[in-house]
């Protein structure tokens, strides 16, 4: 083997050879079958790193993390709903879940899961309590079948834009990083929608767009809500 | 088909990080759950499979403290990666010497036969890079599989270019025989 050339085929790959030394390996390589084939190896290695799988953690390790960053004075802040701001959250969150067309595996244990989440807000409300910030109906939804999507719905399309002017409203207590994040995010989506919905009309049996619209929507409300619930937290 | 699956998922970190930096766990956990493969994969090379699970944790918990120090002038799986390679570093450093002792003479390794056919060819190459010398295993990891580049390299293990070019071509050559299993 040509140590003198094969020490320099790392480089040579990588592109890090000035162009007079790469002409020389180029030459090298044309006239030596040996030093090429240590290239097409070294090629071969770097392809396979390249196309290593990442595998989660055999436990789950969140649980210790979240133990560490609560007690270790982080804990996460918690924000503060109005009464009337608090029950129009839930309204909201109940008609989006019932409006937009998705079959749960357990319909019955969801909708009552709905239901349970709404009396606990409303209870919470009108006690005058403290809510936690993060209300996630969306996890729950991720792993479910979608059956089919009505475009024209009236109440998806009722809880957005009570999102919507809720933000408009809000838009003055939140820092331009964060108007630029979710006006740039809406935009995304809105397009994904738009796409998935033109695609749709000519391959209207297509799960996978079905799902994919309906993944879109669901990304679109959450972000709007959250993005409402940013507006109203307080410091 | 013009629909990117790319596209939706990028859009949730950004507005989860905007999230977990005003204190929302919630959207921290899926941040997490998003880049905890990443990380894991990259703290069991690195380091070993009985460090990776309390690396990882303290990478995150590292991270939520400094999540307000994120300025959004990088992707955050960029940012978030490139604290996590500090942390496995760092962590290398403070157990440099207890490592070396243990660690066999990488004369010894260069010069092993070449390993044994397996039916799991990606177990087989994982296998090898643990079996690299430590410094040449280091730069591999981040230059062929995380696709740092050998400056950046240089400078967050504070060797020279050089080193980290003579160290890549030296993981490269001993992986080559792993690749003819
Ligand atoms: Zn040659």
């Amino acid at each position: 083997m040509h140590e003198e050339w094969t020490d320099k085929l790392s480089d040579y790959l990588d592109d890090e050879l000035s162009p007079r030394e790469r002409q020389a390996v180029e030459s090298h390589l044309r006239g030596c079958a040996e030093c090429a084939a240590v290239l097409d190896d070294l090629t071969r290695v770097v392809e396979r790193a390249q196309r290593l799988d990442r595998r989660p953690p055999r436990a789950d390790l969140w649980d210790g993390i979240a133990a560490r960053i609560e007690t270790r004075g982080a804990a996460p802040r918690r924000v503060s709903f109005t009464l009337p701001q608090l029950a129009a959250a839930a309204v909201v969150l109940i008609a989006a879940s019932a409006g937009i067309a998705w079959q749960f595996a357990d319909r019955a244990a969801s909708r009552s899961a709905d239901i349970a989440r709404s009396t606990e807000a409303q209870s919470r409300a009108s006690s005058g309590y403290e809510a936690p910030a993060e209300r996630e109906p969306s996890a729950e939804r991720s792993n479910i079948d979608i059956a089919h999507v009505s475009f024209a719905d009236a109440q998806y399309d009722a809880a957005v834009s009570d999102f919507e002017k809720a933000l408009q409203n809000g838009r003055r207590r939140l820092d331009k990083t964060t108007i630029a994040i979710v006006e740039h995010n809406l935009q995304i989506i809105d397009q994904a929608i738009e796409q998935a919905r033109q695609a749709l009309e000519t391959d209207p049996a297509n799960d996978y767009l079905s799902g994919h619209l309906v993944d879109a929507r669901r990304r679109k409300l959450d972000l709007l809500r959250r993005a409402a619930a940013l507006t109203i937290e307080s410091d | 088909m013009a629909l990117s699956a790319d596209t939706p998922i990028q859009t949730g970190i950004e507005t989860d990080v905007a999230l977990a930096a005003r204190g929302d766990a919630s959207a921290f956990e899926r941040l997490y759950r998003t880049h905890v493969a990443r990380i894991h994969s990259l703290t069991r090379r690195m380091l070993s499979s009985d460090e990776a699970d309390e690396v990882t944790q303290d990478i995150f918990v590292r991270t939520w403290q400094k999540l307000s120090q994120f300025r959004g002038d990088s992707a955050f799986t960029t940012w978030l990666h490139r604290l996590a390679v500090n942390v496995v570093i760092e962590r290398r450093r403070t157990f440099a010497i207890q490592r070396e002792r243990m660690a066999p003479d990488p004369a010894v390794l260069d010069s092993l036969p070449v390993a044994p056919p397996r039916a799991d060819l990606t177990v087989d190459f994982e296998h090898a890079i643990g079996q690299l010398p430590p410094g040449a295993r280091e730069v591999f990891l981040l230059h062929d599989v995380e696709g740092y580049k050998h400056r950046e390299i240089a400078v967050m293990l504070g060797v020279a270019t050089g080193t980290s070019k003579r160290q890549l071509h030296r993981a490269r050559m001993l992986m080559r025989k792993h690749l003819n299993g």
